[in-house]
């Protein structure tokens, strides 16, 4: 309870701190908006000139675009201190040697070392893609399917954050970021953004054996929106999602703490 | 001249001696280069030309633009920013050469060894997997070598125009990313071009973003008369001198005003 605590405070300091100059702030939010929004824009302007994409419409792309880019966003503020970008460097310099000698829970200290703020850019924009989306297509809503919608966007923000721990553990040893793993950060963030049938077999394989990212994403939009898997799945795999995302997080948990125990620090 | 090529030799030689982040963003770059021909293959579907543009030639597009996009560097890159915030700018200055030639050296190095290490082994290896388009005449491959160098001069020149408004601000990192951010929209570097509303395409082919990305990749996968590849070049042209002309400006102006604080 005390760490939870010091948790929240080291967070609304990191808060503060960003919010130091507001004007600037928004701007920074806004264009973020605008940006990364642009990607979505730029696949609509080119949607129009064709009629689906693997039988799926815009409506229905957007649907999980929308979810993807507001989990990922959401977890790319959680998540800020396992940011491989940033932590690579809190290796080098030895600023993570700081932390290990504090007498609170290093994973809670790592959470709280950083937290961008900024990510509402990327969270909005989701949001807005997801909201366009249920503009253009009818989802035929029931009680289950209301609440498996934030059960699937908590699923997603464990899975991306498993990664993000992944990836952060590997700076124990490479001391760099590994560019590499974006291709299931980052790119798991964008194959989640269309129907993944389309995609492929050897990278619908990475994304379902490797990186279940398939899971998380195509499966259970397949359930809510109604449509017909050409992949043939048997119906039960739409709801593995949170089983897979917890099962993703405990691993990734399990890979961090075998890697501070055979931490060594850079020196420097 | 001797120290500008020196320069660039080093900055050649840094680049080079990141094998494996090299490697590393060779792979990062190729699997996104395959998402993006998966999505454009999904999108034509049964279609062999849309608007003008065949599907090889929107695969081709997929290869090209994650080849070029380390070369270019066009979305990310505040080493001049740094350099102004930590005072290392101080030190430039005093080097019997002009800032802005200096930097121009660094950058062709690294976008020489980008491009030799990441560029061109990401696109043979794309050729594997796809059936792509090439250029169909010789003229054609002289001009699009020309147009891609051109390209990197252009984008260099923005890229140290938005660093110097760190000359200005203590807070350019955000004026920066909103910066890259405008010019990634207009690059065409998403989706072709070709595939946008007319008038978006047309006055994205005019600014300076769409000029450093999308021109040399019309040059590379449609057959152009002499007389577009002409006009190619003189757009591209005009931007270099533009951004050459604007740096040396700003660049004399932020400097009047630099104050490095003692360290």
């Amino acid at each position: 309870m005390r760490s939870v605590k010091l948790l929240l405070r080291l967070i609304r300091l990191q808060i503060r701190s960003q919010l130091q100059y507001p004007a600037s702030f928004i701007l920074e939010v806004i264009s973020g908006v605008i940006i990364m929004g642009f990607y979505f824009v730029a696949f609509a302007l080119t949607f129009s000139r064709f009629d689906n994409i693997g039988g799926w419409s815009l409506g229905e792309v957007a649907f999980v675009w929308g979810l993807a880019e507001f989990s990922f966003g959401t977890m790319d503020m959680i998540f800020s201190g396992f940011d491989y970008d940033a932590f690579g460097p809190m290796i080098r310099k030895g600023q993570f040697d700081q932390l290990l000698l504090r007498p609170v829970n290093i994973t809670l200290q790592v959470f709280g070392s950083r937290f961008v703020l900024r990510r509402l850019g990327k969270m909005i924009e989701g949001l807005a893609i997801f909201i366009y989306s249920l503009t253009l297509i009818q989802v035929e809503w029931t009680a289950f399917k209301l609440l498996y919608l934030p059960v699937l966007v908590v699923s997603q923000v464990f899975f991306f954050g498993s990664l993000f721990v992944i990836g952060a553990t590997t700076t124990f040893w490479t001391m760099e970021r590994l560019e590499i793993l974006n291709i299931f950060s980052y790119g798991g963030n964008e194959v989640m953004s269309y129907p993944m049938h389309i995609f492929p077999r050897p990278i619908r394989m990475l994304f379902t054996y490797v990186v279940p990212a398939i899971l998380l994403s195509y499966y259970p939009a397949v359930y809510m929106l109604g449509k017909t898997d050409p992949l043939g799945a048997p119906a039960f795999v739409s709801f593995l999602a949170p089983v897979v995302a917890a099962a993703m997080f405990w691993l990734a948990l399990r890979f961090w703490h075998f890697g501070i125990r055979n931490y060594q620090s850079s020196g420097s | 001249m001797t120290a500008f090529f020196a320069t660039i030799r080093t900055s050649f030689r840094r680049q080079l001696t990141y094998r494996a982040a090299n490697l590393s963003g060779l792979a990062t770059n190729l699997m996104f280069a395959f998402f993006r021909a998966s999505v454009l293959i999904a999108l034509f579907n049964e279609k062999n030309i849309v608007n003008g543009l065949s599907i090889q030639g929107a695969i081709t597009f997929a290869g090209i633009t994650q080849a070029l996009i380390g070369f270019l560097s066009f979305f990310s890159w505040y080493d001049v920013m740094h350099s102004i915030n930590d005072g290392q700018i101080g030190a430039d200055l005093l080097k019997p050469m002009n800032f802005f030639t200096y930097w121009l050296g660094v950058d062709l190095g690294r976008a020489l060894g980008s491009f030799i290490i990441r560029s061109l082994p990401l696109f043979l290896i794309f050729m594997l997997f796809y059936k792509i388009t090439l250029p169909d005449s010789f003229l054609q491959w002289l001009v699009f070598l020309l147009s891609i160098v051109l390209s990197e001069l252009i984008s260099f020149g923005w890229r140290f125009l938005v660093n110097l408004a760190a000359f200005w601000s203590p807070n350019a990192l955000g004026i920066g990313r909103f910066a890259f951010g405008l010019s990634w929209i207009f690059s065409g570097f998403f989706m072709p071009l070709d595939l946008f509303p007319d008038w978006l395409a047309n006055f994205s082919r005019l600014t300076p973003f769409g000029a450093s990305v999308y021109l040399p990749i019309e040059l590379f996968i449609n057959s152009l008369t002499p007389g577009e590849l002409l006009q190619t070049v003189f757009i591209q042209i005009f931007w270099v001198l533009f951004f050459i002309l604007i740096d040396q400006l700003v660049l004399s102006r932020g400097v009047r005003k630099l104050v490095i604080q003692g360290g």
